[in-house]
């Protein structure tokens, strides 16, 4: 790419680079040819080439200016960077060379360094590779109402997905753009790394996001969790993504104060993310494939971390066979969120109690087995657990005891209430949740002897079953 | 060319009647708000036509109008 | 070059990328069709034969009129014309 001889590239907006001007002039009075590269404004040195758009300096890796070089036969045998007299005078052959100048300085940083260049850089990289449809808007077309006016958003607005936006999410992850995730219901579309990426940066994700996203589409998309099931039913079920391992933290998600609720990006935005992913991908939108009669808020976005440092217990994705270090999403398909408040248990027997008896309304208390459901233990009733020993195993247990209920109790009419199981269930004991029907998770702030139930949908063939899926980054 | 774009967006079914003349503004506007409203146009010109002249447009223009604005033809 | 905005399509582009028109009826009969006039000169002439041959037809019509063909429509005569009205006719530009 360079002619051979002595290549020097320089930048104006560095004073190194000025100080050597004279240097420059002088070689280029001497014997060897010399080409010098500016990185910004050819005019401060005669005769310079203009490099402005980088193309010599990224091939010739320069991360200095000035940084001088000897170029034979199309290769660099030798550079030196910033101003050193004697290397200068070693790689030229000519002493003395710039007796005026002082010894030595120090160059400045490349051009090629800067971020913004940078992050160009990688945009262009990535351009070729996008496969997606370009929707140019009309002039007069503002760039928000122009994607509610085409059916993209959940009600709220959405950042425009353009070329560049996409790129940088895109470097979130090392998986090609054009691979397929998973295939989305209901439409039953083929959906690539690509077609995720921009609508994680319309729900507003920052491209480390991406691998819990992309994670998050694959398990929903399972045949186990039924995300068409999800979607169609007349029931509240929205996906909830409950997130484990390294990654909770290193994306800054919140497992605290408010861990279920508003305020933190990563939380607002995963989960926004496969929400959109399943509306404009899939197809899957309220009032066509989306029949639920009353839906709940968590159907615009449900995500958040589980504590895992603060727990009493193993994390769920330990429970669920993976590793601690392992990252991973579980989604579970839930209805809203409902408070169980305790502030006088002292035991955990009293306690278990107290969550038995909230856990027999899920969905009806007279409705048994079918329905699934998380219990979401806070950091002060987990303390009650810890202080008192008990292990998750052991509540789990506890509960499942708790919740053994005569079949009497249950069946259609009794107590008045037309709801409830089929006669033959009469003579039978039945529990509340089917095995593997409850999971149990801590998160939460310190303050507050507040726990959570977060109601399910119907297990089995018809329903959804919880699915964890590995976080790959 | 908005309000068609807006009464569209509300979800009501509209159609614009403009003379010939305005064929390509039409469909610079239309391009400029990014959508593709019904447009009938009927042939200049319009101000110095006589009343009865203007209706016999009007009686021409109806069967566009018509299929414009619903699925009959 | 022109100021024009491109977005990548989040969608799965089974459909055109256009804003697409709201979906009509199957037919006029028994609706209520507006006639909206921009209120440039003469068309007036042209909504009253259109007025004329839609209640021949058995529709009934509202008319209304934009204070000045200048600007686009204002929100509460839009509001109302969407509240009454099932189709709309608006006319005449020159």
């Amino acid at each position: 790419m360079v002619a051979d001889g002595l290549v020097v590239v320089v930048k104006r907006s560095c004073p190194t680079c000025q100080l050597v001007v004279p240097v420059l002039d002088e070689l280029a009075r001497g014997s060897e040819p010399i080409s010098v590269y500016s990185q910004d404004d050819t005019t401060f040195v005669a005769g310079a080439i203009d490099d402005t758009d980088l193309e010599v300096s990224f091939d010739l890796d320069i991360d200095t200016v000035p940084t001088l070089l000897r170029v034979e036969a199309g290769k660099v045998s030798a550079r030196t960077v910033g101003w050193l007299r004697p290397e200068w005078e070693e790689l030229t052959g000519v002493r003395p060379l710039g007796a005026t100048l002082p010894e030595w300085r120090p160059g400045c940083g490349s051009r090629t360094q800067d971020p913004e260049v940078q992050d160009a850089r990688l945009v262009a990289a990535m351009a070729p590779r996008l496969r997606a449809r370009h929707v140019e808007l009309g002039e007069a077309e503002d760039e928000i109402e122009a994607m509610y006016a085409r059916g993209w958003s959940d009600g709220l607005p959405l950042v425009p997905p353009t070329a560049e936006r996409v790129a940088r999410m895109l470097a979130g992850t090392t998986r090609e753009p054009g691979d397929i995730v998973a295939v989305v219901p209901p439409d039953l579309v083929e959906c690539t790394v690509e077609k995720v990426a921009i609508n994680a940066v319309m729900a507003g994700c920052r491209p480390e996001y991406l691998p819990v996203v992309l994670a998050a589409v694959e398990a929903a998309c399972t045949d186990e969790f039924n995300i068409h099931g999800v979607l169609a039913t007349t029931w509240f079920a929205g996906p909830l993504v409950i997130v484990n391992g390294p990654i909770a933290r290193a994306i800054g998600m919140n497992s605290g104060v408010n861990a279920l609720g508003q305020g933190n990006r990563a939380n607002a935005t995963i989960g926004r993310a496969l929400q959109l992913v399943v509306r404009n991908v899939g197809g899957g939108r309220p009032g066509e494939v989306d029949r639920a009669t009353l839906g709940q808020p968590g159907k615009y976005t449900f995500c958040f971390a589980e504590d895992e440092a603060g727990s009493p217990w193993e994390p769920l994705h330990v429970e669920r066979g993976l590793a601690r270090e392992t990252s991973a999403v579980t989604l579970f398909a839930a209805e809203g969120v409902r408070g169980v408040v305790d502030q006088l248990a002292r035991t955990p027997e009293e306690l278990a109690r107290s969550f038995a008896a909230c856990l027999r309304t899920v969905a009806h208390p007279k409705n048994v087995i079918v329905w699934d459901a998380v219990l979401v233990v806070s950091p002060e009733h987990a303390r009650v657990f810890r202080e008192g020993g008990w292990t998750k195993a052991r509540l789990r247990e506890e509960l499942g005891a708790l919740l053994q209920i005569p079949g009497e109790e249950i069946v259609r009419g009794a107590g008045g209430i037309a709801e409830g199981m089929p006669e033959g269930f009469r003579d039978f004991t039945l529990p509340k949740f089917r095995d593997g029907g409850l999971q149990i998770v801590h998160a939460g702030g310190g303050a507050g002897l507040f726990s959570a139930i977060i109601g399910g949908w119907a297990s089995g063939a018809v329903g959804s079953e919880p699915v964890t899926q590995e976080v790959r980054t | 060319m908005h309000d068609t774009v807006n009464i569209e967006a509300a979800g009501i079914p509209m159609v614009f009647v403009a003379s010939t003349e305005f064929v390509e503004a039409a469909e610079a506007q239309s391009r400029a708000l990014g959508a593709d409203p019904a447009c009938v146009f009927v042939q200049h010109p319009i101000q110095d036509r006589t009343d009865d002249e203007l209706r016999a447009l009007a009686d021409d223009a109806l069967a566009a109008l018509v299929a414009a604005l619903s699925l009959q033809d | 070059m022109s100021n024009t905005i491109t977005l990548l399509d989040p969608t799965s582009e089974r459909d055109p990328a256009t804003r697409e028109r709201t979906a009509r009826p199957t037919s006029l009969e028994g609706k209520v069709v507006g006639l909206l006039n921009i209120s440039k000169p003469r068309g007036d002439v042209f909504l009253d034969r259109i007025e004329e041959l839609l209640t021949q037809r058995g529709m009934q019509v509202e008319r209304y009129s934009k204070p000045t063909f200048t600007k686009p429509a204002p929100a509460d005569l839009r509001h109302e014309i969407a509240a009454k009205c099932d189709v709309v006719i608006e006319a005449l530009a020159d």
